[in-house]
């Protein structure tokens, strides 16, 4: 009897214990590090800058990174015009809030890095060019920045490796170095009128966000590898009117891989860019040195300039883009000898449809069965069509004289505006509609849409576009 | 030295039967056990005098003589250990053809606890069986004469023999985790002779167990039922690692053999040179400003050469003996084993995001190759356990172990050979890599425990333990290039150019990665035992204080090539000119300072009262409660304007348990029991760094993680009719809440996964175990199986074309098993044992039903493990008294490991371009194969001595 009720007690005292959920709960605590808050108001330019920042820096100053600069979530980093940021190999701008860099085109901002200078001697190695040695480390937007506001600004010899920066969102893997991440598909990612110099990996990974990227020119882009302004799953908006040369791999590409929950599907809607020597690091046969579009991404592409890139725009069927959302036409290729213009309509997992607006007219040199779902290697002879239709820019020679092909990768002092009589002018399709999904705004939006032009390229011969 | 004489003796045994066979029918027999334990002593020497005949202990504890002539006789029995048994005398004769006899024989080892059991004798599976039957919890027990008849010549391995265990294996298809009743490894602690060892593995707390030789061992203990003097964090069970102790006269024991694994029939051993790695990085030596040049890389460890037909060796002996009167008892115990295994690994890799056409979530493969793992395991264990035995009431012992392995894995992936993104029926860019890693575990624990009985009724027991854990990577390095395979339309190829890969690859990286974790601890346990109401009643309290400190280091350089196009030729190592794209990767500020660069501390106190008494005649009581507080932190090297570097986690858990045995006769018992739990998660879980080193998808860590509880219920009902049959039955049932369960996420980055332990719903997992063992003779059958059902509900991704808003990403609710566990497990032993001839075969099976092997972040992708059934057969044969040859054959089916895809893989080849399919599929069925493992065959020989 008393080793039942011995029992009994036991048993009670082992089920009040059990009921003790909330009593170990209340107990248990988690805490993770938070960086601390910055001061704010103007940002003082006498002393190196490191660490967590927001305010303005104001005109006419130049500061100087000592260690990467953080924009902490819901904090803005706000740039007057003409102001300078020098950075070294440990420095970078992390952005969790939002930068906005208001240069003008009197008072440009400049990104740059002390003491270096431009080498834009043709045909140099990209082991010995500044431009591809990463000598800062950009602009690393977190998931959280809301906004990313980029006007007549220079980035120059960016692309350094993020390293120990911060968690890895935004370290994605060990040595990432863009020159700019941007990674919220409700955030907005304005850029005009802005150029970037240099690189080392994908110029602009843009993982998701609503974009806007107009009027740019990008030179040396990309290093032994890279896009340039890489579009993937979740990202919509309009890329127009931008002028690339000598890029590692693409100038512009949509994919919609890695789309996030509740992300819309990649919709990028491209028009009136130029791409000179674009691809400088490609192997034919597996990527495109222009435009791509890959992996479930919509758009339209329209009224662009290809000249001299080793792969001509591709639409991709493995893993397939969204060929019944994506329209494109109106888009000019030049090549310089053979070997280009037989990979004006490339191999190796592409679906990318001849049209007939496409200039030189496809019907000039591609044989009447050929399979564009899956052209295999040497399906064509692109001889015909070697210097054909001259763009007849303002001061590049075309065809390229006494250099091999891809020697220049940055403008210099060449000029690529059009002349009377170019083959570029009034080719375009100015029915394209933009997709605009960022405010317009001269602060925290863009300050124009610039609509399509009927002269393919980002020049118009009326002084519209691109106004580099 | 009593060799002849024993073996004379038999042969006159022998004879005698042969000569007699026929002329007398009167039986004798008997059966012969420990008084302590009951255990029948097999082997045991019986002698029929006067006449002078000879038999030895069967199997199931019986001797019988047959063709007696009728008369009075004296049987005298003699085993090792044992005092010699009184004499105890039989007749038999006309009208009493049988004469039968109980022999109970005394064991000369001292002994303290009640079941505390010495000698020679204490590794035997009976003795398990006995400890089973008359422990207070639920539990299954490997003796050590188990293990060393099995095919398994280490922990982990053996441990798939015990009722309801399957294991995790590593690269080479070696055991090295359990998991039990479906529970993960992360919910099963492991201890060594009761004390919790730090793990030198890099992902998980507990140490991994194909570290320790199985010759080191005298039991191995499953305990699926806590008591409140448990440490608490243990969900599916507690695996308790029984070393040897000290015997109670000389014993001098020695083995030896060698081996073959078949894979290196098919193929050479791939093997990397070892010479010339620097243990220490760049920014170790020169310091974390320092630009490291590619000259300050090796460049041998990515020199690679064959070693046909590698032999594999192992090595043991143990020698111990008892001084002063009995009172010093010194085992010392050492073993080596270097062993060769390989793999191959078919593999295709979902790609980060599936299609959308022909329908949602349609699978798209990116990449497929066929992975070699060589790997070189040499492993070296020392231990040494001391007792000194002042007196009955007070006794001492020492226990050190050091275990030490070094392993050289080279892995050799060609990423791509036909399926994969920018491929096509007749162009194909393959990236082949190498991986050369040299991995240096090592373990030391020191444990000094006493035992003193104050009085009749109360008595003490402590342990202080110190442990070391550390694990080194130098160097892991790995080489890739570019292969550009070009098809004619009818699939020949045409040509292969290898060249050096110019684009944003890293061609070479080198890494160093190390880790220590150090374990101070105090246990202290006081046992009281009052008579309240006239009857025996046992309180017992104590509690136990750890201080853990962690450390981690992690630095990897990646080197690109300096090479002008993507058309420069590959040849080797030396024809890469290497350099740092970016002088930051050169430098330990960008490449070593990391959240992977940390130490951790962690804190555990515990207390726990609990009460053991009969509550009827036959309904034996215990319960009580138990308190652990844990306190965690971790500081990393990283900046301060860096969130999450450093984090602090605190928590206190009460954890009741309350366990009932009835016996319903002297040898069958129901058992009921309860008990709370918790499981920690581990360092490498908690820290939010992203681990590239993974084979599978890269790792990040997840400060916010809490940690599991769980109530657990337990009903077994046990026979154990005969001294070494039992049957087993039983149900279980767990309701854990946060647990921890890795997802397979598209975190950052487009095109990467990676693999995040998050908490997820609450979980509920039951199932039904039962093992069956049974003698015949000289045959004997073992067998178990268990079932197991859980179920977890987590959102998955769908993508699919919708009609308005194009493609989109959505989430769903899907429920499946936990990861790893299968529903059905079993295994069956057939065993086959003749003492006269000194022979013993055992022929194990072993089955793990359907798993999933990975979870997917898509609705319908997981990746699932087909059934893995393994055939191993294991003999030993007497050859003299003292010598015992013995042999081992694993993997007898040659069965692979495969993984699928609940997905048709004729669905994906319509989805592919051109004439162009994924490989490694079988042929007609509805899924798609994701990954297929090949072990081949292995066999080990060799011989045992025993003094």
């Amino acid at each position: 009897m008393n080793r039942i009720v011995l029992a009994l007690a036991l048993i009670l005292l082992a089920a009040t214990f059990s009921g003790c959920n909330k009593w170990a709960e209340d107990k248990s605590n988690i805490y993770a590090y938070k960086a601390p808050p910055p001061p704010g108001g103007a940002i003082p330019a006498n002393t190196p800058l490191c660490g967590s920042i927001k305010g303005v820096m104001q005109t006419g100053n130049t500061y100087v990174l000592g260690c990467t600069i953080n924009v902490p979530a819901g904090d803005t980093l706000f740039l007057e015009p003409g102001v300078t940021i020098d950075a070294d190999s440990n420095s970078g701008i992390l952005v969790h809030g939002s930068l906005i860099s208001l240069g003008t085109q009197a008072q440009p901002n400049v990104f740059t890095v002390a003491g270096v200078t431009k080498n834009n001697a043709p045909n140099l190695p990209i082991t010995q060019d500044p431009a591809h040695i990463g000598l800062w480390k950009g602009i690393m937007c977190d998931t959280s920045c809301p906004r990313l506001i980029l006007k007549w600004t220079h980035i120059d010899f960016a692309g350094a490796a993020y390293g120990n920066v911060d968690g890895p969102s935004v370290e994605q893997s060990s040595g990432t170095s863009f020159n700019i991440l941007f990674q919220n598909p409700n955030g907005i990612f304005v850029m005009e009128d802005s150029w970037v110099y240099g690189g080392t990996d994908d110029c602009m990974r843009i993982s998701n966000g609503k974009i806007h990227v107009f009027r740019n020119t990008f030179e040396k882009c990309g290093g032994s590898g890279g896009d340039c302004v890489n579009s993937k799953g979740g990202t919509v908006g309009t890329v127009a009117y931008n002028f690339f040369i000598g890029t590692a791999y693409n100038g512009q590409k949509a994919s919609n891989k890695g789309q996030p929950v509740g992300a819309p599907q990649t919709n990028i809607v491209m028009y009136n860019s130029t791409f000179v020597n674009g691809g400088t690091q490609i192997q034919a046969g597996t990527r495109a040195g222009g435009i791509d579009y890959e992996q479930g991404a919509e758009g339209a592409f329209f009224n662009n300039a290809f000249i001299n890139c080793r792969v001509g725009y591709r639409v991709v069927n493995n893993p397939l883009a969204d060929t019944a959302h994506l329209t494109y036409g109106n888009n000019y290729q030049w090549a310089d000898s053979l070997v280009i213009a037989d990979q004006f309509f490339t191999w190796g997992g592409v679906c990318t449809k001849p049209m007939p607006t496409d200039i030189p007219n496809p019907s000039l040199y591609l044989p009447a069965n050929f399979y564009y779902p899956d052209p295999q290697q040497n399906a064509y002879d692109g001889t015909s069509v070697v210097q054909y239709d001259n763009p007849r820019f303002l001061n590049y020679p075309l065809p390229v004289q006494g250099q091999p092909l891809f020697a220049y990768t940055a403008i210099g002092n060449f000029d690529f505006h059009l002349t009377p009589g170019s083959s570029l002018i009034g080719k375009g399709n100015n029915n394209i509609t933009p997709l605009t999904v960022v405010p317009i705004d001269p602060i925290y939006g863009a300050t124009e849409v610039t609509l399509p032009g009927v002269d393919l390229g980002c020049y118009q011969i009326n002084g519209t576009g691109n106004q580099h | 030295m009593r060799l002849p004489a024993c073996a004379s003796r038999i042969i006159i045994l022998l004879l005698a039967t042969f000569i007699c066979s026929s002329a007398f029918s009167q039986i004798i027999r008997g059966r012969v056990f420990d008084t302590h334990t009951g255990e029948p002593l097999i082997g045991a020497n019986v002698v029929l005098e006067p006449i002078h005949y000879t038999t030895t202990v069967q199997l199931d504890g019986s001797f019988t003589f047959r063709n007696i002539p009728p008369g009075k006789y004296r049987i005298l029995v003699s085993t090792i250990g044992y005092l010699p048994s009184k004499v105890v005398e039989v007749e038999t004769g006309p009208g009493h053809e049988l004469a039968e006899a109980s022999i109970a024989m005394q064991s000369t080892a001292i002994t303290m606890e009640e079941v505390q059991i010495s000698g020679l004798s204490a590794g035997s599976d009976h003795t398990a069986r006995r400890l089973e039957q008359r422990s207070d919890v639920v539990q299954n027990i490997l003796s050590a004469r188990t293990i060393e008849l099995s095919p398994d010549i280490t922990v982990a391995n053996a441990m798939q023999r015990v009722s309801g265990v399957t294991i995790a294996r590593d690269n080479s298809g070696d055991g090295r985790y359990a998991i039990i009743r479906g529970m993960d490894q992360r919910y099963n602690n492991v201890l060594v002779n009761g004390v919790k060892i730090p793990s030198p593995d890099d992902v998980y707390r507990f140490v991994p167990m194909n570290l320790f030789p199985s010759e080191m061992l005298e039991r191995l203990e499953v305990i699926k039922a806590l008591t409140p003097n448990m440490e608490g964090d243990a969900i599916g069970g507690t695996m308790n690692l029984v070393m040897k102790n000290a015997p109670d006269h000389f014993l001098l024991t020695a083995n030896g053999s060698a081996g073959y694994s078949t894979i290196f029939s098919d193929r050479p051993f791939t093997a990397f040179i070892h010479s010339g790695i620097n243990k220490s990085s760049p920014a170790e030596i020169r310091g974390n400003n320092y630009e490291a040049q590619p000259s300050d890389f090796t460049t041998s460890n990515l020199t690679y050469y064959n070693r046909p037909h590698p032999v594999n060796s192992t090595y043991g002996v143990t020698v111990g003996d008892r001084f002063a009167g009995g009172k010093l008892g010194i085992i010392l115990s050492g073993s080596y084993q270097s062993l060769f295994k390989g793999t191959i690994s078919d593999r295709l890799v979902p790609d980060a995001q599936p299609q959308v056409t022909p329908g949602p979530n349609s699978l798209n493969p990116s990449d497929s190759y066929v992975r070699q793992f060589n790997t070189q395991t040499q492993r070296f264990g020392l231990q040494n356990k001391i007792d000194y035995i002042f007196n009955s009431r007070n006794k001492l012992s020492l226990f050190n172990m050091y275990v030490h392995q070094d392993s050289y894995e080279t892995r050799y992936t060609p990423d791509s050979s036909t399926a994969g993104l920018n491929s096509t029926a007749t162009a194909t860019l393959i990236s082949p890599e190498y991986r050369s890693t040299w991995q240096i575990q090592n373990i030391y624990n020191a444990t000094l425990q006493g035992d003193h009985q104050l009085s009749d009724r109360v008595s003490v027991n402590w342990t202080g333990a110190y442990s070391i854990a550390k694990q080194e990577l130098p160097d892991q390095a790995t080489i890739k290039w570019n292969e550009f395979v070009v098809r004619d339309t009818k699939g020949n190829i045409d040509s292969i150019s290898n060249t050096i890969p110019n684009g944003t690859s890293n061609v070479v990286t080198h890494r160093w990665e190390h880790n220590s974790d150090q374990d101070l601890a105090g246990y202290g346990n006081l046992t009281y035992k009052p008579t309240i109401f006239r009857h025996d009643v046992e309180f017992t309290t104590g509690g136990l204080y750890r201080y853990k400190t962690r450390t981690n280091y992690d630095n990897e350089y990646a080197m690109q090539a300096n090479v002008p196009n993507p058309n420069v030729p590959y040849t080797n190592v030396w024809s890469v000119p290497l350099y740092f794209q970016t002088p930051g990767e050169s430098q330990g500020i960008n490449t070593a300072v990391n959240l992977d660069d940390y130490t951790a501390h962690e804190k555990v106190g515990a207390g726990y009262i609990q009460a053991k008494f009969m509550a009827l005649k036959s309904l034996q009581v215990l319960g009580g409660v138990r308190v652990e507080n844990t306190q965690f932190d971790y500081n990393s090297n990283m900046p301060v304007t860096s969130n999450e570097r450093s984090g602090t986690i605190h928590y206190t858990d009460v954890l009741p348990s309350v366990h009932f045995k009835y016996s319903l006769t002297s040898n069958q018992a129901i058992r009921l029991s309860y008990f709370k739990s918790i499981s920690r998660p581990g360092f490498h879980d908690l820290i939010p760094y992203i681990d590239n080193s993974n084979d599978e998808f890269p790792f990040q860590g997840n400060p916010n993680l809490k940690h599991t509880r769980a109530d657990n219920l337990d009903l077994r009902y046990e026979l154990f009719p005969k001294l070494a049959d039992q049957i087993l039955v039983g149900v279980f049932y767990k309701k854990l809440e946060n647990p921890i369960e890795y997802y397979v996420a598209n975190l950052y980055g487009p095109s990467s996964l990676y693999i995040e332990p998050e908490n997820s719903n609450p979980v509920t997992n039951y199932g039904a175990e039962a093992v069956f063992t049974k003698f015949f003779g000289k045959f004997g059958i073992n067998a178990n199986y268990t079932y197991t059902h859980s179920r977890v509900t987590t959102p998955k991704h769908v993508i699919a074309e919708t009609q308005t808003a194009g493609i989109q990403t959505t989430n769903v609710n899907q429920t499946r098993p936990l990861q790893g566990q299968a529903d059905h497990i079993g295994n069956l032993s057939l065993l086959y044992k003749d003492q006269k001839l000194g022979l013993d075969v055992q022929l194990a099976f072993s089955y793990t039903g359907t798993r999933i092997a990975q979870v997917s972040p898509f609705y319908g992708l997981d990746i699932w493990a087909k059934p893995f059934s393994t055939l191993d057969l294991s003999l030993e044969k007497r050859v003299t008294h003292h010598i015992v040859f013995f042999g081992k054959i694993n993997n007898l089916t040659d069965a692979p490991n495969k993984e699928y895809i609940k997905y048709p893989y004729k669905t994906v080849n319509a989805g592919l371009p051109g004439g162009y399919t994924v490989p490694f599929q079988d042929a007609g069925s509805k899924y798609t194969v994701a990954q297929k493992d090949y072990y081949r065959l292995s066999f080990l020989a060799g011989f045992r001595y025993k003094f």
